[in-house]
């Protein structure tokens, strides 16, 4: 329990160093954004229309005022209004990009744990085998492909020539969203080719990570006792070694959230898939700096969930973790 | 007679030990050549044996040749073409021909002379970014392992906030506030933000050295610690430090092209990945122009490719336990082939 308290202690301070940093980066920067919109105008504002622009964007007051009001903002889920969907808050944008976002990512990193996990216990056990020389590097240099290649190959061949799957969007015009069979299916329909274009490029990480820690447990005294104990092949395997080297996994799992998350930017961007990375796309296009900065604050905010998370899970696997 | 049928009883049985020996247990010849072991050329004895270790690992001189020929071809790109990178040379869209030998963009820009001359970009900032961030990760690992107590607990805060803040939504930010982002600003930034594992790794490796005998003779013999740092911990971290360079660079080079092809970057600057952008904003693949999209993706590809060979020999330096996994594989097989249960773990 300790344990998990001095984890949460230690999320909530990063938090407060991204907020921190979303503080002054622009602060730091050449051209905050409100001096930019107001130069934009080209002096054809009056003094009271410059000051509404500057305190819409935080930027009265001394600068510890303007720190404290931008924290307080923030704990309040309060991000500004979009310049872009004007009147709508920037919040509303960014929840239902990242629905839809969650549900691309949720699925390709869950298949290409699983996959990469799975192949990396096969290598392992037969190391130095058919299967281990030859897909072991293989999968690795699929990992070190460009996503926006393989995203463009796939929606080229798939979506363009073959037309077997849609062009865009994230479920077919016309359906309301809800929990029916239709909607689901038309959901899974269009994420197939995005979802695959992550999935390629993603699982031989998983792969080479099982395989290493694997490998090093494979001549440790416990697993030497478990065969000499003549237990099967396949629980010494799974209960013994694969448990052992999957926690490792599960920590580095957490910390590749904020990769993948904003990786899916550039699949969404080739898929046209309404999620957080096309609007953020969108965002930088007319320099909507609420959004983009929202954006980080929320993706600062899943990772942290998702390492909070693996650290539960941890705990439960291991028992060595429960007594600090 | 009795003699006679003993003696030879006894040379055929011994006879046929003798033979059974030989099909057992063959020479040490014999099992290299069976087991295709190599003994190590002469000339590597003369090099330290960490690099001699890389020489006569085939995976990782693959990746060595193959970057290197990568970074040849962009550094030569003068000589093998008359055309500038940022000028129209012909007809939009040109098929690859004697006149363009990988064809033109639609903007009538030789795809050839822009995959070379956007490969001295792309791999600068890769490699300048990557060895940037290994060593700010080697500094602030050898800092908070050698160091501890408090400075470790402040350092060690920070690795962790580097490693669990989202890094390229970060970069996102950072580049959108400068006025089309060049090259330089998304190297300095992916330095910035791309150090915190090897600062990891390098932490745990510093603390375990610490505690050696050779470090604690050189502090009891009133070693400066710099020195200690420099002449005693650094050596031992090459291996580490050269993982990081690798991984950095692959995630640099990866970054850069993401960034630019979702129109970040500078887009008149010359680069894999904007050439990708372009690409993509210009319909190359729908309109059948598969010469403008391909020669910057197989170069991103074979430079990750290479990357990663070289990786995974480092990984077998500093890993011995993984270079013997590929000998277990042979001995099972020789096994096999002999009729032996392969069972060896």
């Amino acid at each position: 329990m300790i344990y998990i308290l001095r984890r949460v202690a230690f999320y909530l301070a990063a938090f407060f160093v991204a907020v921190t940093l979303n503080f002054f980066i622009p602060r730091v920067m050449p051209g905050d954004p409100s001096a930019r919109i107001i130069a934009s105008f080209q002096g054809r504002l009056n003094e009271a229309q410059v000051e509404a622009i500057r305190a819409s964007y935080g930027a009265t007051g001394s600068l510890w005022e303007q720190y404290v009001g931008y924290v307080l903002q923030v704990l309040r889920f309060d991000f500004g209004i979009s310049t872009v969907q004007f009147p709508e808050p920037t919040s509303s944008l960014l929840f239902y990009g990242a629905t839809w976002t969650l549900v691309l990512v949720g699925i390709a990193i869950t298949f290409a744990f699983l996959i990469g996990t799975m192949m990396g216990i096969h290598a392992a056990w037969n190391r130095g085998g058919f299967f281990d020389s030859v897909f072991t590097p293989l999968n690795v240099m699929l990992n070190a492909f460009t996503p926006a290649v393989v995203a463009l190959l796939l929606f080229y061949a798939f979506s363009l020539e073959l037309k077997w799957f849609p062009l865009g969007r994230a479920h077919a015009t016309g359906l309301s969203p809800g929990f029916d069979l239709n909607f689901i299916g038309s959901v899974l329909y269009h994420a197939t080719l995005p979802v695959l274009s992550i999935l390629i490029v993603s699982f031989g990480g998983w792969h080479l990570g099982m395989r290493n820690v694997m490998i090093n447990l494979l001549n440790e005294d416990f697993v030497i006792l478990a065969r000499a104990k003549g237990l099967s092949d396949r629980r010494v395997r799974y209960r013994y070694v694969a448990r052992n080297a999957i926690m490792p996994q599960i920590t580095s799992l957490a910390l590749s959230v904020g990769f993948l998350l904003g990786g899916a930017l550039v699949t969404e961007q080739v898929f046209n898939y309404p999620g957080l990375g096309k609007f953020t796309i969108t965002a930088i296009e007319s320099r909507d700096y609420s959004f983009i900065q929202a954006q980080l604050l929320l993706l600062t905010m899943s990772v942290l969930v998702a390492n909070l998370l693996s650290d539960i899970a941890n705990v439960i696997l291991d028992p060595r973790l429960r007594k600090g | 007679m009795a003699d006679i049928t003993q003696t030879r009883a006894v040379s055929l049985l011994d006879r046929l030990d003798e033979a059974a020996f030989a099909s057992a247990a063959p020479t040490q010849e014999e099992l290299m050549r069976e087991l295709r072991i190599k003994a190590r050329p002469g000339w590597t004895s003369s090099l330290p044996p960490s690099l001699a270790a890389f020489v006569t690992n085939p995976k990782g001189m693959f990746g060595v040749i193959l970057l290197l020929g990568l970074i040849l071809f962009s550094i030569l790109a003068p000589i093998f073409s008359d055309y500038n990178p940022h000028r129209r040379a012909g007809k939009p869209h040109v098929a690859p021909s004697y006149e363009h030998v990988l064809g033109t963009t639609r903007m009538g820009k030789d795809v050839y002379t822009q995959v070379a001359y956007g490969g001295r970009i792309s791999l600068a900032v890769g490699f300048g970014a990557g060895l940037a961030s290994a060593a700010i990760g080697l500094a602030i690992g050898i800092a908070a392992g050698y160091f501890g107590g408090r400075v470790d607990d402040i350092l060690t805060f920070f690795v962790n906030v580097v490693l669990v803040l989202p890094g390229l939504p970060l970069i996102i930010v950072i580049a959108s506030l400068v006025d089309s982002a060049g090259p330089l600003v998304i190297g300095i930034v992916l330095a910035l933000t791309g150090w915190g594992w090897s600062a990891r790794t390098i932490r745990t490796q510093t603390l375990s050295l610490r505690t050696r005998e050779f470090v604690l003779s050189a502090e009891l013999m009133g070693e400066r610690k710099w020195r200690i740092i420099l002449k005693e911990i650094f050596p031992n971290m090459l291996s580490f430090f050269m993982g990081g360079l690798v991984l950095g660079t692959i995630s640099a080079i990866l970054a850069e092209a993401a960034l630019s092809f979702i129109g970040l970057g500078d887009p008149n600057a010359v680069t894999w990945g904007t050439m990708l952008y372009w690409a993509q904003n210009n319909m190359a693949l729908q309109s059948g122009a598969w010469w403008e999209i391909w020669p910057p993706a197989v170069a991103i590809m074979l430079t990750g490719a290479a990357l990663v060979m070289i990786n995974f020999a480092v990984d077998e330096i500093t890993n011995p336990q993984l270079k013997a996994s590929r000998g277990i594989g042979r001995i099972k097989r020789y096994l096999r082939r002999r009729g032996r249960s392969a069972d060896v773990f």
